[in-house]
């Protein structure tokens, strides 16, 4: 149903990796092969995060900092009665790509290391933690409202004295909302 | 797009640093990647070692500044400061721009020579831009600190926009 999104989905990540490994046949100059890549990288986050996300799965997440400056991560995911063949095969499409490539990525971050190839290190590990976030994300909305994955969250942005509000509102284009982590 | 107005409205915000929220309620780092890129592009080829492809000089400025800007977020964080640690990266990344324009000017300025005069020229320049990165950064991070702390947060923020505006004033081009 969303033949364009699908396509763009796989299409900035997979050529970030391919100019990754073939930086060398394209061009001489390091810092063009870095810019590129670190390009598609953040085309490819963006894309994730904003449409394809929302579009092909049906999730979304963000943060935002209310009045008093305190700051909120909100993981939404709409609710569907019935699941059409072609969701479910742009489901696992999606699914796939986001897991895949940050697990290369991690690859390149060893290869590179053990390789002594310090200068390309920055673009890996910027390249891990943008696929991973979109990831973290992604994984947080689906499985959210499960307590082993609160837990997690609460550890990390560092909650244990804010209660947490699991509220269930069904809003009106029949998105559900839950998991609102509150941190300082 | 809305992401764009969004970049656009807080680079604007840098330019007349008022104490206002926007820059620090909807954080987002798009700015500071593009700020970050090309002050890296604009510093390449100062290196004296001609053999050196510009490689490594390109990935040094990206990691001192973002991985600067991350010392400097925890460095707050950990003296108690209430603001959140994306919009701390924000923030010091938004505030880089008076120094990119900086390195902007330099480069025009080497153009016409190296000499002591273009020198002169060059360190008012960036004196001036790290002055104006330091008081905008600090009119939005330091009010998030209690009082007696100020100090201890301006500090770092000051050697970080140093570190950056002494890259640019001994850059010299090949």
């Amino acid at each position: 149903r969303h033949p364009l999104a699908t396509f763009f989905h796989l299409f900035f990540r997979v050529s970030a990796i391919v100019t990754y490994l073939l930086c060398d046949w394209f061009s001489n100059s390091f810092v063009a092969c870095f810019v590129t890549i670190l390009l598609l990288l953040s085309f490819d986050f963006w894309s994730v995060k904003n449409v394809t996300g929302r579009l092909l799965v049906g999730l979304r997440w963000w943060n935002q900092i209310d009045e008093d400056g305190k700051s909120h991560w909100v993981f939404e995911a709409k609710r569907v009665s019935t699941i059409a063949a072609s969701t479910e095969a742009e489901a696992r499409i999606f699914w796939l790509g986001l897991i895949i490539c940050p697990v290369i990525w991690t690859m390149f971050f060893f290869s590179t290391l053990f390789s002594l190839k310090l200068k390309w290190l920055a673009l890996v590990i910027a390249g891990i933690s943008l696929q991973t976030a979109n990831l973290y994300g992604y994984i947080h909305c689906k499985l959210g409202g499960q307590k082993a994955i609160s837990r997690v969250t609460s550890r990390l942005f560092g909650t244990a004295d804010v209660p947490k509000r699991q509220s269930r509102r069904i809003s009106q284009d029949g998105t559900e909302e839950h998991g609102k982590t509150g941190t300082r | 797009m809305r992401d764009l107005k969004a970049v656009g409205k807080k680079f604007v915000h840098v330019m007349y640093p008022r104490k206002s929220s926007a820059l620090l309620r909807d954080w987002d780092l798009w700015g500071p990647l593009m700020l970050c890129v090309s002050l890296a592009l604009m510093l390449q080829g100062g290196s004296a070692d001609s053999k050196d492809d510009g490689g490594p000089q390109f990935a040094e400025v990206f990691v001192i500044i973002w991985f600067g800007a991350v010392v400097i977020t925890l460095n707050s964080k950990l003296l108690g400061g209430t603001i959140s640690f994306f919009q701390s990266l924000c923030v010091l990344g938004y505030c880089v721009m008076p120094l990119t324009v900086a390195m902007l000017v330099c480069r025009l300025v080497l153009l016409a020579g190296a000499g002591t005069i273009s020198f002169i020229i060059r360190l008012i320049v960036v004196g001036s831009m790290f002055g104006w990165s330091t008081l905008a950064s600090t009119a939005f991070l330091a009010d998030s600190q209690p009082p007696n702390r100020k100090a201890l947060v301006v500090y770092p923020i000051f050697l970080f926009y140093f570190v950056i505006s002494w890259m640019i004033l001994t850059f010299t081009p090949q």
